[in-house]
Formats: C-alpha cells, structure tokens, sequence
C-alpha cells in the first residue's frame, strides 16, 4: 500500500504549486492510552475539496478538531490559515466555518432563530436578512423557517446545520459528514454547491462515510483506524488501488489461455488480470489512455476479432475496499 | 464595521437566543411569578398570629384547693388553653396525652406545704408529646407562664388576706393616737404614773401593729421600693414601724430625758402612728391584683409602620425567589450548551468568552427584572405589602441581587459537568440561604464564623436592604449595597476566567 505522503497530489497541482490552506505535518492525537489519530499528514490546496474518507470511528472527526482548534494534538502540528489553529484570532476565526456532525442548535429555538443567532455568532451586520434567506432557501428550509428546530427531522435539521455554516460566507469550510441522512437529490445539490463554492475560491475540507462522494472531491485522503492510508485525486487512488488503470478487453469468440498469458507478457500491461467471461478480459494497465491503442494494434497482429477495448472504471466503493483491504487483513 | 460592533453582535446572539428559549417555556414563567405571589397570598391569609392552643389535663386531687382554682379560672387562662379536666391518676392522664387527646398534662407538685415550708420550691411537672424543637420550647415556656399565673394567685390570695388584716389594724393605730394624747396630757401635767401607764398601753398597741403589719405591709413596702420612691411619706413602712416601737421603748426612760425630749418623742410617734394608719388606708385602696404584679409593659414601635408577618416576610421571599432564579437559570445555562454541543461551535466561532457571558448577563438581568417588576407590583399593589421607600433603590438593590446571583450561577455552570450536577448545587445555595440568610432565624442567632456563609449569600443583603427600603422607608445600607456589588463583580470575573479556559482553550 502506499504510503501517505504530504507531497502535492498526483493531478491536481502543478510542481510549483504551495499554495496549502491546511498544512497537517504528522498529527498525532491519544485520549489516555487510545492512539486516535496518529501520525497524519497532509496538504489541502487553496480552493479544493478535500474529501476525507473513512469508516466510522476512524479518526475523521477528530482530525477536523484538531485542524479547527477543538483539540490540541498530541504530537505533530497543524497549520491553518497560515496559523497553530490553537492560536487563532477573531478574525480568523470569522474565515471559518464548521459543520459538527451532530446537530448542536437549539431544539427550542424556530429554524430562523437558530440560523440569526449562527449569524450573529460571527457578528455578521444587522442586515443580514437576505443571507439568511439565501441559506434557508439553498438547503429547501423557507418553508420551515418557524418550526421549532426540535419538531423537524433529522435531515431537515443537517440541512439546518449546513445553512448555519454557511450563512456568514466563510473561506474555509470544515464539514462534518454533511450529507448524513439527505436524500440522494438534495445530497447532489449539496456537492453542486460545494464545486460552486470551490469555483468562487473557496476550499472545503469535507468528511464522508459515502465513499461514493468522493468522486467529487479534487483530492481524497483515505483514513482508517486512526492512520491516513492515502491522498489522492480520485483517479489517482483508483490507480493506487488496483496499481494501474482497468482496462475490459473483449473478443468476438472466447479467449484460449494462450492468449491470455500472450496478454500479461505485453510490456504495458500489469501482470494482473481477470477474466470475467469467456470472451471477455480485465486488465490493468499502465495507462489507459495509450494501452488502449496499442491493445488494439496486438489484437490486430495477433488476428483476434476485438468486439470492444474500453477503460474501466471501479465504482469508489470497490476503490475503498481495495485500498483499506491490506489494512484489514495486516490487523 | 468594527470589532467592537461585532462584538456586541456577538453577545447579542445570546441575549435574544436566552430570551426566546425562557419565553418558549410559557408555563415556566408562569409558575416563576404566580408561584411565589400565592404562596405569599396564601400564607398571609392563612397564618394565625395566636398562639397554638393548648389542651390541658390537670393531674391532682380534685377535691384540692388548687384544682378548684384551677377550674374556677379556666374561662381566664386564655384562648391558648383549653382545659381538658382534673384527674387523679396520672398514668392515665399519660396515656391520653400518648394517644394526642390532649396536648399537656400538669402534675401538681406533692405535699407542696411542705415542700414551701422547708424552703424549696414545689415543682408542677408538664408533659408533652412534642417532638419539635420550636413546639416543646413553646410548652416549656408555657410551663413558665403558667406557673408565673399561679403564684400570683397564691400572692394575691395573701393580698387580699393582708387587707383583711390592715382593717383590723386600723382599731389598734386608733387606740395608740387616744394612748398618745393622753400620755401628753400626763406628761405635760407630771402625772408620771399615767404615763407610765399610757406608754405600756401604747408598748402594746405597737407590738399588735408590728404583728399584723407583716405581710401586708411588706408588700406594700416592696412595691414602694422598687418604685424607687423617697422621701416625704415614702419612708419604708419597716422603718417607721422600727422608729415607733424604738420611740415607744425609749419613753420609759423617764429618768434620763427631759421633759421636752419626751414630749417632743410623743410628736414624733403620733406622727409616726398618724403615717403608718395612712399608708393603711392606702394599702387596704389597692386592688389585690395590682399589688402582687404592680408592673405591667406596653410595646411602641417608632418604626413608620408595623407590618404584618407576611408583610415582614414579603421581601425576604422576594430576594429568596431572585436569587434562586438567576442561580439556576445561569447554572443550567452554561453546563446546557456543553452537553447540546455548542460549546464546540462556539471554540471554532469567533465568540470571547466576555462575550458569551455578557449576552447571558444581560438577558438573564433583564428575565429576571421582568419577573422582579411584576411580582414587587402584585406584591405591592394586590397584597398591599407597604413600600415606604424609593422604588428606583428597590430596583438598584434587585439589580445587585440578580447580577451577584448569577455570578454564582455561572461559576456554578463552569464547573458542573451535567444538569443534575448543576441543580444539586442550585439547591445547596438555596438551602444555605433558607438557614443563613436570616430568612428564617435571625442572623444574631448565628455564631460569627457562621455569619461569613450568610455574607456571601446575595438572599442575605437582599432580605435586609429590602426590608429597610420597603418597610422603613430609609435610604439603602450603601456599605452593604457595596459589598454585594464587589461580590457579584468578583463573581463575574471569576467566571470569565473559567468561562475563557472553557471556551479559548483545546482539549
């Protein structure tokens, strides 16, 4: 497995490129004798997603509150904003926005009232009216404004929270599994507004149990049981996972073994390979893109009738569980 | 826009956030300023000013003069005694008192004749069933009035026996002034055999006074002493009655006394004889009951107004009521925003801990002067409790109280880690102020090193500077006034301090 490194991710930056918003230089984090985090590092380019994965109770939550200041790491140090986040300024603070994964509002208090006292928490002006509608409006909650925070759902009440985050229009966002319980169309909505937001120069470090989401993160840090396996672009950790990119070779008439071991001899392709039907091959190759033509050349001098030669792409869940599998079995 | 004015955004969040989360809770509110109005209302309406009444079983022999005493003054015991009968036997009467059928059993004192005559006092036994503390002292001091009650009767019987006795004397002090006269004459004349006979007549006439006189006169004596009167006709009745009898012995002394000393002793005993029949005649005008308990006492208040006992107790309720409210409401309030989660909101926000605790402040300050506003009108204006004072002094020292209250309130919340946790401390503070605040008991009662728990209790500075403004009608006690200020700004910056730890600092 590879190892995680806080170099520049593979396809996003430029060389050149150190424009980091989060700096985290191996992070370490104990509560008593339990390692909850440990050794983490990684850079967040300015105006990313940075998509942190990970199953529950790996050390994702914690990580944001030691990147927000929450809590103070044990070993290691992390740079925000340019600062020790347990240093940070008012006005630092105010380019902040966090998400908690729970809802930490009051029950008591209408959607509206809560929404006005988040504003008002980061001293946003008295004429903060239009924002605040803004928000409700983004997360489909006007309609709801007067209900009491305790007498709508669950979902309704993420939503409520994300809006709160938003609403002062903060530079760098730290979101807590914000599409926990959201519908699949609202979830979508979400992740539109996030690229929105990521266009406008915003950068968003955001945690998820759907693996699938992290599709739409620029780069992607893979955690599980407190250590960070991996950073990546999502295609990038798809190539990490099955150590190059998936080709599916298919023939007109079923393959006989010769050619399948003629296959794994080719220079470009990785010595892996599934044969998933009769006619029908998985390779990993270096590269996609330039195995795909010269597949096609070998086929050709090699007289065999190709039906089809197309990249394959894993769903991230499959990407997931390849990637934290050696984990799993090593432990 | 400028820090500053973010700031006060800040802590304005919370002061609209605090307000709408009490007002959310009708029914609380409510019962804050009902609550306590009732049971003011009630208590004043139903407190009895009397003392309880006591059922009493009277253990003796009913033939014996004093339970036919006892039964002739029933009706004049007093409406806090109820006589419950005479009986002999006093097991009996234990066993009524051990099944609540009456409430004291006296038992007369054996062979009490006796027991006076060889010089001791013959002891009535009270028993009762009471176990509290404040009840049994209240028999005991009954004991006490009781028995006060009957030796005046005892002394008035003697009274009225020493009148009887005085109308007799009065024919022996006749006989001494005609014994006197005629002694003159025969001096004068130098008929020395009359006289000798006259002053024997006399000599005996002043022993049968100096017999008769004792009692009776003692008393009157007494009451004269202890009056402090001198001079004039103010001379001891034991004086005069020694002079006599001294004069009256000395006139037999013939032979060693000119006959003006003589004559001039026979003035001086007719004065003395014409005096002691005077202070007779006076004794014998005296009502029995007036000479055996001579002093009575009557109370004035020079306060401007004398205020009933729910009157009295109104503002000590009052600053009770506030103190609890802002302790609890400012205990609950921080420990709350722990355990919903705020807290970690709030470290990630720019919000100060100064700011945080300012917006509590206010809105707590202002909750809790609405609630005060409302209750001192219902209590001013429906129970008629007297507000001599100034009203604008009445709301500074609620202010005081309600913003001390909250410092403990607050440092309360730092500290606790849970709602119990934060109400058993609420209640501790309640508790301590119930018995430490003089709410109750007096603080005099207190030792002095106890009195340092009464003088960090905001209730205690409240119930008096309330009390003086209120039923006085003088100025606030601006020293205590001071110190309950200083209280709740220590208060405040030791919980800016915790509160900044909390908020500022990583875990």
């Amino acid at each position: 497995m590879t190892e995680a490194s806080p170099s520049k991710p593979s396809q996003l930056l430029p060389d050149a490129i150190e424009d980091f918003v989060i700096s985290a230089k191996h992070l370490t984090k104990k509560f008593a004798e339990e390692t909850v985090v440990q050794d983490v590092s990684f850079d967040v380019p300015r105006a990313s997603i940075f998509g942190f994965v990970g199953p529950s109770g790996s050390g994702k939550t914690t990580t944001i509150r030691l990147l927000t200041g929450v809590y103070t790491p044990t070993d290691g140090e992390a740079i925000v904003l340019d600062r020790n986040p347990a240093n940070f300024s008012q006005g630092e603070r105010a380019r902040l926005g966090y998400m908690p994964q729970l809802f930490v509002l009051y029950p008591n208090l209408t959607v509206w009232e809560n929404l006005n006292f988040a504003a008002s928490l980061y001293g946003m002006g008295l004429f903060r009216g239009k924002r605040l509608k803004a928000a409700l409006e983004f997360v489909e909650l006007s309609e709801h404004r007067w209900k009491l925070a305790r007498d709508i759902s669950g979902g309704m009440l993420r939503r409520l929270s994300l809006a709160a985050t938003l609403v002062h229009d903060p530079q760098l966002l730290f979101l807590d599994e914000p599409t926990a319980g959201i519908d699949p169309v609202l979830r979508r909505k979400f992740w539109d507004h996030f690229r929105e937001l990521k266009n406008q120069g915003r950068t968003i470090f955001v945690t998820t149990q759907y693996v699938s989401e992290a599709d739409n993160c620029d780069l992607v840090g893979v955690q599980n049981n407190g250590k960070l396996l991996l950073v990546d672009t999502p295609q990038g950790l798809r190539h990490h996972a099955y150590g190059g990119d998936m080709v599916d070779f298919r023939t007109s008439e079923p393959f006989e073994f010769k050619v399948e071991i003629m296959l794994r001899s080719l220079p470009f392709v990785r010595a892996k390979t599934v044969r998933t039907g009769p006619d029908s091959m998985r390779i990993i190759v270096d590269r996609a893109s330039t195995a795909t033509p010269e597949l096609m050349e070998w086929a050709q001098q090699q007289n065999i009738r190709v039906k089809a030669v197309e990249e394959y792409t894993p769903s991230f869940e499959d990407v997931f569980v390849e990637l934290v599998r050696p984990e799993v079995t090593n432990g | 826009m400028g820090n500053f004015f973010r700031g006060i955004i800040r802590a304005s969040s919370f002061f609209r956030k605090e307000i709408f989360e009490v007002l959310r809770q009708p029914r609380l509110v409510a019962t804050l300023v009902l609550g306590p109005f009732l049971i003011l209302f009630i208590f004043g309406i139903g407190y009895r000013s009397q003392a309880r009444t006591l059922r009493m079983l009277f253990v003796g022999q009913p033939n014996s003069t004093l339970a036919q005493e006892i039964q002739q003054n029933k009706q004049s015991m007093g409406a806090w005694l109820v006589y419950a009968g005479v009986t002999g036997d006093q097991k009996e009467a234990l066993d009524r008192l051990n099944r609540g059928q009456v409430d004291v059993v006296i038992v007369e004192p054996k062979d009490a004749y006796n027991t006076i005559k060889n010089n001791q006092q013959a002891i009535f036994t009270l028993y009762h069933h009471e176990i509290d503390p404040v009840q049994a002292s209240y028999i005991t001091y009954f004991g006490q009035v009781y028995v006060n009650a009957l030796n005046q009767l005892v002394l008035r019987s003697f009274a009225v026996q020493g009148q009887k006795d005085a109308a007799n004397m009065h024919s022996s002090l006749q006989e001494a002034h005609q014994n006197v006269s005629a002694m003159r004459q025969a001096v004068q004349s130098g008929d020395e055999a009359l006289a000798q006979q006259k002053q024997q007549g006399l000599s005996s006439n002043v022993d049968a006074v100096s017999l008769a006189v004792g009692v009776s006169l003692g008393l009157l004596d007494g009451m004269q002493q202890t009056q402090g009167v001198t001079g004039g006709n103010a001379d001891p009745v034991q004086t005069t009655l020694t002079d006599l009898r001294q004069n009256t012995n000395q006139l037999n002394d013939s032979g060693s006394a000119s006959k003006v000393d003589r004559l001039a002793r026979i003035v001086k005993i007719d004065k003395d004889i014409t005096d002691l029949d005077g202070k007779l005649a006076e004794f014998q005008s005296i009502d029995p009951s007036i000479i055996v308990s001579p002093f009575n006492s009557e109370t004035k208040s020079i306060a401007p107004v004398q205020p009933s006992l729910s009157d009295f107790f109104a503002p000590a309720v009052l600053a009770l009521l506030l103190q609890h409210l802002a302790v609890t409401f400012a205990a609950l309030s921080i420990v709350r925003e722990r355990n919903v989660g705020t807290m970690e909101l709030f470290r990630v926000s720019p919000l100060s801990a100064a700011e945080a605790l300012f917006g509590k402040y206010i809105s707590y300050m202002l909750f809790g002067g609405v609630i005060a506003a409302i209750l001192s009108a219902l209590l001013a204006f429906a129970l008629h409790v007297p507000m001599l004072g100034n009203w604008w002094y009445f709301a500074l020292v609620i202010a005081a109280v309600l913003f001390t209250s909250l410092g403990i309130g607050f440092a309360i919340s730092i500290v606790s880690q849970t709602d119990s946790q934060a109400v058993q401390y609420s209640m501790i503070i309640l508790l301590a102020s119930v018995f430490f605040s003089g709410f109750i008991m007096s603080l005099d009662t207190l030792l002095p090193p106890v009195r340092v728990i009464s003088w960090l209790l905001p209730t205690t500075y409240g119930t008096l500077l309330l009390r003086d403004i209120a039923l006085r009608g003088t100025d606030p006690n601006w020293l205590l006034l001071g110190s309950l200020a200083g209280i709740g700004l220590a208060l405040m910056l030791i919980s800016w301090r915790l509160m900044r730890r909390l908020i500022s600092s990583s875990q």
